[in-house]
């Protein structure tokens, strides 16, 4: 199995796929080497074999048959022959020295097998190459030397290349299951880790090495992704909590009312007040609903696709001109400046939301007689968009809480409203990169939303 | 009125026939996209009020197709999706309206009858009368008789949307996102503090009241001999 998984590994395949190329590649070099040394190895004893030959006949033409039978016995004796063999035959075809056979009576260049003479391998013949010069007279004389020796040096090559491909070979092969193993153990690692988290074992992950390889590289993502993850589950479990909690109360209270008008017997004003009630508990139930979904599409990203160009001062001002009359009535006063032409990629429709539950926000937790401040200004390269009240404020351990789904604090609990508000306008500054903070004023609370100016010149362009 | 109603929740239909029947309307109902492409196409109805999701075909396609036969009957979607893209899209297909479930049927009501009796864009009229309010949009003046009556640009959008419909009613959503575009439902009541103003401004001291509030509906202009 291991065997298996191990030849099936990408390492183990690229390894293979190298020593095949190596092998082929030596393989070129080997038959090159082999050519070339044999052929050398070639011409080099056929030169030396005509130049004797040309030296013979130049001993006949000064001194016919007799001096080059003596020239020839001189270079027998006095070992000048140096592996040479020579054979002089008459015109008649009869042989006067030597033991070349006289089949190798022909002009120019011809090979001949001979008995072994122990230079040639094992099993194999002596061949030697023969160059037949026939002299004037019609006298002959053959020079021949062992041409066996060009196969040998070929061999000695071929073997010694065969060597070095066995042997890298089983090295490359070697270390092609070494590497595979530890690429195989990683896999094994993240693999595990996965199943381990199908069974349920969310907390799990996988081992890094030290090795800092791309494997680890891709385990440590995946790390961070399970990380993500976990994130994500974790506040939709939250979610699901909030849920069953905030919205299991109000459903519980709707019913328990239907139960009791239904119990006691009533005159018919009460059940029309009654129902009337029921309808606008279920309005509320319906309206945190649509809330907690509208963060979720907001949250999701998908409604960037809509983003235009909006103008953020304009926006202010209208609902700034639309909450003035709101808030004069609620016995705040509602005070707004916005400094013109600040431009803005988004959805005009969420920015406006998310302005308008900050200050319905203001008016709802202060007390009449409040200020509030809708402010937008330009800070250096930035804009800031914040909404801010001279009322009682966060105490400032609450601040981080206040943009959570469902908190409210203490004090407004009994207060209309499901929590969401805030929670809504953080979705719709992350959705649009706007940097939210609260903070605490003497007295009150500022909410402030921070973004970078689009350039001018680009959004007119 | 003469509607069609394309649904194919049973609960859903029969409380929309049901409240549109107490009110002498004749309604058709029809539980699949084909039939009822098929009954908008025989029939003369005022208005279609069609389910965006339905089996088999479903809503957009049916308003694509019968804007692409030429039949141009009025048509308001309902839909669980209350996405702004979703209403853009529903929009852009060729309906004319579109009402995001859950909805009070008071609303569907007030959509329809302003649907069905959409008079004909006349571009000539530039002066809109109840009574005698006169609203004149090329100079942005608002007269009740002989008294010139100033008002904000809020206050004046929201008269010329009620006069432009007057007689009908009109909601807090209708108006919501007529003359704010806001297509979400602010907490507070900006509908009602407006409107509080423009009647203040409008009505008071002035005799007989125009704009009437129509309870659990919203709100709807007319001359007093008229009933609405």
């Amino acid at each position: 199995m291991l065997l298996r998984n191990l030849t099936r590994t990408t390492s183990f395949r690229l390894v293979l796929l190298y020593v095949l190329v190596f092998s082929a590649s030596v393989l070129a070099l080997a038959s090159l080497t082999y050519f070339v040394a044999t052929s050398a190895l070639d011409q080099q004893i056929r030169a030396r074999i005509q130049a004797e030959s040309d030296g013979l006949r130049d001993e006949f033409m000064s001194g016919g048959l007799t001096r080059l039978m003596g020239a020839v016995e001189e270079r027998r004796r006095g070992r000048l022959r140096d592996g040479l063999v020579y054979s002089i035959f008459d015109a008649g075809g009869h042989r006067l020295f030597g033991t070349l056979p006289a089949s190798s009576l022909i002009e120019g260049w011809s090979e001949v097998r001979g008995p072994p003479d122990g230079d040639e391998p094992e099993g194999e013949t002596e061949r030697l190459a023969v160059l037949g010069l026939k002299l004037p007279g019609n006298d002959w004389v053959l020079v021949a030397d062992d041409i066996g020796r060009v196969s040998v040096l070929g061999q000695v090559v071929l073997r010694a290349f065969g060597v070095v491909v066995l042997l890298s070979v089983t090295i490359a092969i070697i270390g092609g299951v070494v590497i595979s193993l530890g690429f195989l153990r990683q896999v094994e690692a993240i693999s595990n880790t996965a199943e381990a988290i199908i069974a349920g074992d969310l907390r799990r992950r996988i081992p890094l090495r030290s090795g800092g390889d791309e494997l680890d590289r891709l385990a440590a993502t995946l790390n961070r992704m399970l990380d993500r993850i976990s994130d994500l589950m974790e506040s939709l479990r939250q979610v699901s909590n909030d849920i069953a909690h905030d919205l299991r109360t109000p459903l519980g209270r709707l019913r328990q009312d239907l139960e009791e008008v239904r119990r006691l017997p009533r005159a018919s004003g009460d059940y029309e007040r009654a129902i009337d009630q029921a309808i606008a508990e279920s309005d509320d139930i319906l309206e945190t609903f649509g809330a907690l979904l509208r963060i979720a599409q907001i949250e999701s990203g998908s409604r960037k696709s809509g983003f235009r160009t909006v103008d953020l001062s304009e926006l202010v001002e209208q609902i700034a001109e639309t909450y003035r009359p709101v808030a004069e009535d609620e016995g705040r006063t509602l005070v707004a400046a916005a400094a013109s032409g600040v431009l803005i990629e988004g959805d005009r429709e969420l920015l406006a939301q998310m302005i308008i539950n900050l200050v319905e926000n203001a008016i709802a937790h202060t007390r009449a007689g409040t200020t509030i401040e809708l402010l937008l200004e330009r800070v250096g390269k930035e804009g800031v968009l914040s909404v801010s009240d001279n009322g009682p404020g966060v105490p400032p351990e609450e601040l981080q809480n206040i943009f959570k789904r469902f908190y409210r604090l203490e004090p407004s609990r009994g207060a209309p409203g499901n929590g969401l508000g805030l929670s809504l306008v953080d979705a719709i500054a992350g959705l649009h990169g706007l940097a939210i903070e609260a903070c605490g004023r003497a007295p009150g609370l500022r909410v402030g939303l921070r973004f970078k100016l689009a350039d001018m010149a680009a959004a007119a362009g | 009125m003469k509607l069609l109603l394309i649904e194919d929740d049973a609960q859903t239909a029969a409380y929309i026939v049901r409240g549109f029947e107490e009110h002498g309307h004749t309604v058709d109902h029809a539980k699949t996209g084909r039939d009822g492409l098929f009954l908008a196409g025989s029939e003369n109805y005022d208005v279609l009020i069609v389910d965006r999701m339905l089996p088999g075909m479903d809503g957009l396609s049916i308003v694509k197709m019968l804007r692409s036969t030429e039949i141009n009957t009025p048509v308001i979607f309902l839909t669980t999706m209350g996405g702004i893209e979703d209403r853009v899209i529903g929009l852009e297909s060729g309906a004319d309206d579109y009402l995001v479930k859950p909805f009070a049927f008071s609303e569907l009501m007030a959509r329809v009858h302003a649907l069905a009796r959409r008079p004909p864009l006349s571009r000539t009229q530039t002066v809109l009368r109840v009574g005698d309010l006169e609203l004149d949009l090329l100079k942005r003046k608002v007269r009740r008789g002989a008294d010139i009556i100033d008002l904000q640009a809020r206050e004046f959008a929201l008269l010329e949307f009620l006069m432009q419909r007057a007689g009908q009613v009109v909601t807090r959503t209708m108006l919501l996102e007529g003359v704010w575009n806001f297509h979400f439902d602010p907490k507070t009541n900006i509908v009602e503090t407006h409107m509080s103003r423009l009647r203040s401004k409008v009505d008071k001291g002035r005799g007989p009241a125009l704009i009437h509030t129509i309870r659990g509906s919203g709100y709807s202009i007319h001359a007093p001999t008229e009933s609405h």
